[in-house]
């Protein structure tokens, strides 16, 4: 009784949204191919939960195995140019160039390079997830707590030792920011690979469907898209907290 | 010098000798002279105190010292060796302003850093007789941010110790600490000092802190620095509240405080 009070209490904004979305339909008599209503729109979620489950599942696996890949290739990166300055004077520039291409612009060319399939999508999401990390690493490993560093060189510390127990652990709060940032991109960008080239996922469904005039299938997609958009987002967060607090 | 190889243990633990320090600043193009033909020698076993207004570049001196920073002409040995030698081998014991914990690690594990930067398994032992040296050991698993200012620099002061350094450098290591704590911190050194009698030397501003704690205190002028003054500190130890409130202790200090005066313009 009580949380129903909460929910309605935070959230009486997206009902209201709801009810009147509802109430717009059918005042105006839509057809449903045009716009659906958001009970027919559940309806179909739950109709078949297995189609939404299952590529959800590909979409969310597609974001994770590439935000995973883009955030250590970006980590790597920023490590690379921390040891040498000599090496930052080619991969910040490259980095830059690549981030700053649109993606969309890329998805043909990097799909003729892997293929109509799943590493082209993973690849998308590689590339607009590694650019914060990259960044923010970069950042982190020289935000280093006052004085740490002629610490380290006084007590005859190892480049190796330098990084792993300094430059590392210090640059983990940005690296975790990185991450929040690369969670709700990464959904996104698997999604857009799978609407523009895909076989599979929320993307591809959410194409088809839309094709097929299965208007309330497609809406639901996109439901079903922003609350995983949102529950990365969150999740995120809360991990972002955790490290924050436990490094620094 | 030609002195390197043999070290006499009973000779000079820490030597400079005509030690000049300029520092090239973008925009100017002489530069900033911050030491000019400096001397000294510190004894195996003493406790020098530098002393000198600010920007008098004492803690020039000690980043030279410590291996930090390179004399632009002249010469800094430790130990009868460059200080790079002695950084390489693990030898420095150092706390400065900046307390400088990992804020990622507890009390412990900031204690026991120097052991794992030297590439050796920690003695748990000697941290845990240590932590209880300085104090700690209710804070054991305690992370900085937990405790108060004047224990973050215990923690450094043990973190400086742990690994018997055969010198110790400090630079006011209590210089953000409010007067009651840091005259406390002064006396808590000098009890852990007492322990093993390292060469130390400490930079610091304040008159009364040098007296306390060193053999023998030496004041710097203002930029460029030179040594203007040495001061033999003629009290036992160990040394109580009681030596502070000495007529000899006051006559010192308004000595010393004299001397440090002109180069305030």
């Amino acid at each position: 009784m009580r949380t129903g009070r909460r929910l309605i209490q935070d959230y009486w904004g997206i009902l209201l949204i709801l009810v009147a979305w509802q109430a717009w339909v059918i005042v105006n008599q839509f057809n449903p191919i045009v716009m659906p209503t958001p009970i027919s729109v559940f309806d179909a979620l739950i109709t078949d939960p297995v189609l939404f489950l299952e590529n959800t599942g590909i979409t969310f696996a597609v974001a994770l195995v590439g935000m995973t890949g883009g955030m250590i290739i970006g980590t790597s990166l920023a490590v690379a140019t921390w040891l040498s300055p000599l090496l930052s004077g080619l991969v910040s520039p490259l980095a830059v160039l690549f981030s700053s291409v649109p993606v969309v612009a890329l998805i043909p060319i990097i799909a003729r390079l892997l293929g109509y399939n799943v590493s082209t999508e993973i690849a998308i999401v590689v590339i607009i997830t590694f650019f914060p990390s990259f960044v923010f690493a970069s950042s982190g490993l020289r935000a280093l707590p006052p004085g740490s560093d002629d610490l380290f060189r006084v007590l005859g510390a190892s480049r190796r030792a330098t990084l792993f127990r300094l430059a590392l652990p210090a640059a983990m709060p940005n690296l975790a920011i990185a991450l929040r940032l690369a969670a709700a991109h990464a959904i996104l960008a698997a999604m857009i690979a799978e609407f523009l080239m895909g076989t599979s996922g929320l993307g591809y469904l959410f194409a088809k469907t839309n094709d097929e005039f299965q208007t309330e299938q497609a809406f639901g997609t996109s439901i079903v898209a922003t609350a995983i958009s949102v529950a990365a987002f969150l999740l995120a967060s809360f991990v972002e907290r955790r490290v924050r607090s436990h490094f620094s | 010098m030609t002195g390197e190889a043999q070290f006499d243990p009973d000779g000079p633990a820490i030597t400079a000798t005509d030690v000049t320090k300029k520092f090239t600043l973008k925009g100017s193009g002489d530069g900033v002279l911050a030491l000019q033909e400096l001397s000294l020698a510190v004894a195996t076993g003493e406790f020098v105190a530098l002393l000198g207004p600010s920007g008098c570049g004492k803690s020039t001196l000690l980043r030279l010292m410590a291996s930090l920073d390179r004399p632009t002409t002249g010469n800094v040995t430790v130990c009868g060796e460059p200080p790079d030698a002695i950084a390489a081998r693990h030898a420095f014991g150092v706390a400065f302003q900046d307390h400088a914990l990992l804020p990622w690690l507890t009390v412990y594990e900031n204690i026991a850093l120097p052991f794992k930067l030297a590439g050796r398994t920690p003695d748990d032992v000697a941290i845990r007789e240590m932590i209880v040296l300085v104090g700690l050991d209710e804070f054991v698993s305690a992370r900085p941010r937990q405790l108060s200012g004047g224990m973050r620099q215990r923690v450094s002061i043990a973190r400086a110790l742990i690994l018997d350094p055969e010198v110790l450098l400090l630079d006011e290591p209590f210089g953000a600490l409010d007067a009651v704590t840091r005259r406390q911190m002064n006396i808590e050194l000098q009890r852990i000092w007492l322990r093993d009698q390292i060469t130390t030397v400490l930079v610091t501003h304040s008159v009364d802190e040098a007296i306390f704690l060193a053999d023998r205190v030496l004041v710097l002028s203002g930029r460029p620095g030179r040594i203007i003054l040495e001061a033999i500190v003629p009290f036992d130890r160990p040394r109580d509240r009681s030596v502070m409130r000495s007529e000899e202790f006051h006559s010192l200090a308004d000595e010393l405080s004299l001397a440090l005066e002109p180069s305030e313009d």
